[in-house]
């Protein structure tokens, strides 16, 4: 529903009854009025010397309307009959009977009179209402009980006398005169403030709708344009508040938009940067299959070192794979762990069993030792496996040809486990050793050794490790090479 | 008579290799290309089956859930994605093992051999290895038959290696269950013991494993843990 309509509606909803219920106290208050008017007219003429006698001398014609009060230093008071007769000329109708002629506002009073069992000799009086009739027992002025019935008024009036034809006297008249009969006031003036109620709320609700629209049409502009425009609405009321809670929610949009966006561009980047890191490898292993396969077309003897360079860049570029979607993964922000209880025995096992293949191919001994019974920790069993199988890895590819690799799973003491890896490589500098697990980091001899490493793998091993709480150490091994050791806590 | 392994997975080229590696290997391959309930009767006499959860209609789960549901045949799971939550699942519908693309095909004949591999069957006081056979009632030793003497040490030492053989055993371990605590346990004395002990049994039967400890060979069981290349000298101490 529009705004005004609805004002409108509810402006009627709330102004009718208020004003029929003005009326009607209105109505009220004027038919009290002229009960109280007309006992005090019927009394006066009533109680003037002579005017019972008058009466009681012809009871079958008395009755009309009273004379005006006589003024003083006039003519003697009018005599009786001072009400009309039907031949008077100056007097005004006679009271009807009800319903033969619609009454009018304003009309003068008349009186009759009814002896003490309430009849009338004037054969124009009208028969006594029973509520009339009723009343008059009981007190000394009788009107009709109220109802909104239009402008005629009786009283009835009990004389200071009790016998005669005249012990009752019945006056009867109109409410003053008005527009609409009795029921509205006479005099228009009531007009001027309603009219002055109208056109303050015209004026006061023609600039607010005309706001609510200029800020539809901005928030309508604003979504056009991908929330980039502000919405405002000048001044400090609900309006503007509104406009202001608009530009909030807009802001916020823009806010999540750019965050989105920002989100999008990272995973495009990242594809860009992943696919180049696959990419070396890739090469690298067609130009070792391309070698083999042009050795064999010109029947070259066979080059065990192509083949077993190729095997490794294919073995590499797995665990390049299974890193990259790891760092994917943490990099997602907060990554969502799924700990379920591990079997290290089972996982250190794995590891070995996804390595063994390509340490016999590069000439490393790879040995591993795990307790009897199974050692269980709580853990994301894909990233602690690769956190392992990262460490494993280095130790077989940054090593030279004949050496070993151990890996050795142990309860070091109550509740803690230790899977440690060993090599005999080159192992690193003391003074790299805080750096491996920087992001990149690569030491010189594997700069040269495995050209196509991300350095990403100890960092992988090492946000890993921050996830589930376990000591991550890297210290040169007794044996030349690195030693690493991975600790935590067992039980899941 | 070949061990049946029935092999569910859905890549042509895939499915060709590893068949042809379960052949070699001495297995009897049986290849489904699409995912399907196995019924009972094709249970029977199956020794593994090796699943692919990838399969195009039917989700490998269900398979498994499946067969999980009629019989208890070991399933060794292979996944294209290296997922925690499917690993989880998949081993608690009761898959035995999995395996993550892409794998080397000799880990995957490692991985059947390692779950068809039958426990030996050994009496309480009796561990038989190759040529060995120590008897833990009598605290006896024979190498090929022929009684040999042993100290305590050397003999708990032989014993725990017997215990698991072709598993390398770390020293740290060995020191502590082996060595008498109250004497001079460390790992030099342990080291002197073995030296002791080869020269009672000769030959490659205690093998140095290089950083870890000592080893039993394991004599004839192909699929051992034992380093796979015959080449290979177990290696030396530094
Ligand atoms: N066992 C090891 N022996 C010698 N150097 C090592 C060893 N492990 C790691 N390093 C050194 O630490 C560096 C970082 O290792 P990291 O695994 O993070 O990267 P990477 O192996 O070079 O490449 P990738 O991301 O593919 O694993 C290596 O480049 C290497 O120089
Ligand atoms: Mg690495």
């Amino acid at each position: 529903m529009r705004l005004r309509l609805r004002l409108a509606l509810t402006t009627l909803a709330v102004t009718a009854p208020t004003i029929v219920a003005l009326v009607a106290l209105d109505a009220r208050m004027r038919h009290a009025a002229a009960e109280q008017a007309l006992a005090r007219i019927a009394f006066q003429h009533m109680l003037e010397s002579g005017a019972r006698d008058r009466c009681e001398a012809t009871p079958a014609t008395w009755g009309g309307t009273p004379l005006p009060a006589p003024r003083t230093g006039s003519a003697p008071p009018h005599d009786l009959p001072l009400f009309d007769h039907p031949s008077g000329p100056a007097s005004p109708p006679p009271p009807p009977a009800d319903g033969e002629r619609p009454v009018r506002a304003g009309e003068p009073p008349v009186l009759f009179a009814y002896d003490a069992l309430l009849r009338a000799a004037n054969p124009r009086a009208p028969v006594l209402d029973e509520d009339l009739v009723e009343a008059i027992a009981t007190r000394d002025v009788a009107a009709e009980p109220f109802t909104i019935r239009g402008p005629t008024v009786q009283v009835l009036l009990r004389m200071p006398w009790t016998t005669g034809p005249c012990t009752y006297v019945l006056a009867r008249g109109t409410t003053g005169p008005g527009w609409l009969g009795a029921i509205l006031p006479a005099s228009r003036v009531w007009l001027v403030p309603v009219g002055i109620v109208i056109v303050a709320v015209l004026l006061a609700v023609g600039p607010v709708v005309g706001r609510i629209r200029k800020l539809t049409e901005a928030v309508r502009r604003s979504a056009a344009q991908g929330f980039t425009g502000s919405v405002t609405s000048p001044g400090d009321d609900e309006i503007a508040e509104l406009g202001r809670a608009f530009d909030a929610a807009s802001q916020e949009v823009r806010t999540q938009l750019a965050e989105k966006d920002r989100r999008e561009q990272a995973l495009r980047d990242y594809l860009a940067n992943t696919t180049h890191d696959v990419m070396i490898p890739l090469t690298v292993l067609q130009a070792h299959l391309s070698t083999l396969q042009e050795r064999a077309a010109r029947n070259d003897p066979f080059d065990m070192s192509v083949l077993v360079s190729a095997m490794d860049e294919a073995h590499y570029l797995a665990s390049l794979m299974h890193n990259l979607a790891i760092a994917t993964k943490l990099d997602a922000g907060e990554p969502q762990l799924h700990r379920a209880p591990v079997d290290l025995n089972a996982l250190v096992n794995r590891v070995m069993g996804r390595h063994r293949p390509i340490a016999r191919q590069r000439d490393i001994a790879l040995e591993s030792a795990v307790p009897e019974h199974p050692v269980v920790t709580d853990a994301d069993v894909t990233l602690l496996e690769q956190a392992v199988s990262n460490i494993v890895y280095n130790a077989i590819r940054h090593n030279r040809p004949g050496g070993h690799v151990a890996v050795l799973l142990e309860v070091i003491h109550e509740g803690r486990f230790r899977v440690r890896v060993l090599d005999d490589g080159p192992g690193i500098p003391e003074a790299d050793l805080s750096r491996l697990v920087e992001r990149g980091f690569r030491g010189d001899e594997a700069r040269t050794r495995a050209p196509d490493g991300q350095g990403l793998g100890l960092h992988i091993t090492f946000r890993v490790a921050a996830l589930h709480d376990l000591d991550l150490r890297f210290q040169p091994s007794e044996y030349g090479g690195l030693q690493v050791d991975l600790e935590g806590y067992c039980g899941p | 008579m070949p061990e049946r392994v029935l092999l569910i997975e859905d890549d042509h080229e895939l499915g060709g290799q590893i068949v042809e590696r379960l052949r070699r290997a001495g297995y009897e391959p049986l290849w489904w290309n699409t995912g399907r309930r196995i019924p009972p009767e094709d249970l029977q006499g199956l020794a593994l089956v090796i699943l692919d959860l990838m399969l195009p209609g039917t989700y490998g789960m269900d398979i498994l859930k499946d067969l999980r549901a009629t019989s208890d045949v070991p399933v060794l799971v292979l996944s294209a994605r290296n997922d925690t939550t499917d690993k989880v699942r998949a081993l608690k519908l009761g898959a035995d093992d999995y395996m993550t693309k892409p794998f080397w095909p000799e880990e995957l004949i490692e991985r059947v051999r390692a779950r068809l591999r039958r426990p030996t069957l050994q009496r309480q006081d009796l561990l038989e290895v190759g040529p060995l056979r120590i008897d833990l009632e009598l605290r006896e030793v024979r190498l090929d038959g022929k009684p040999i003497e042993l100290t305590r040490v050397e003999f708990d030492f032989l014993t725990a290696l017997a215990r698991r053989p072709g598993v390398a055993i770390t020293r740290a371990w060995l020191v502590e269950h082996v060595l008498d605590p109250e004497r001079d346990g460390t790992e030099r004395t342990l080291d002197v013991h073995v030296s002791r002990l080869r020269k009672k049994l000769g030959g490659a039967l205690v093998e140095t494993v290089w950083g870890i400890g000592y080893r039993l060979a394991a004599g004839r069981d192909p699929g051992s843990n034992a380093s796979g290349d015959p080449k290979r000298k177990p290696g030396h101490e530094p």
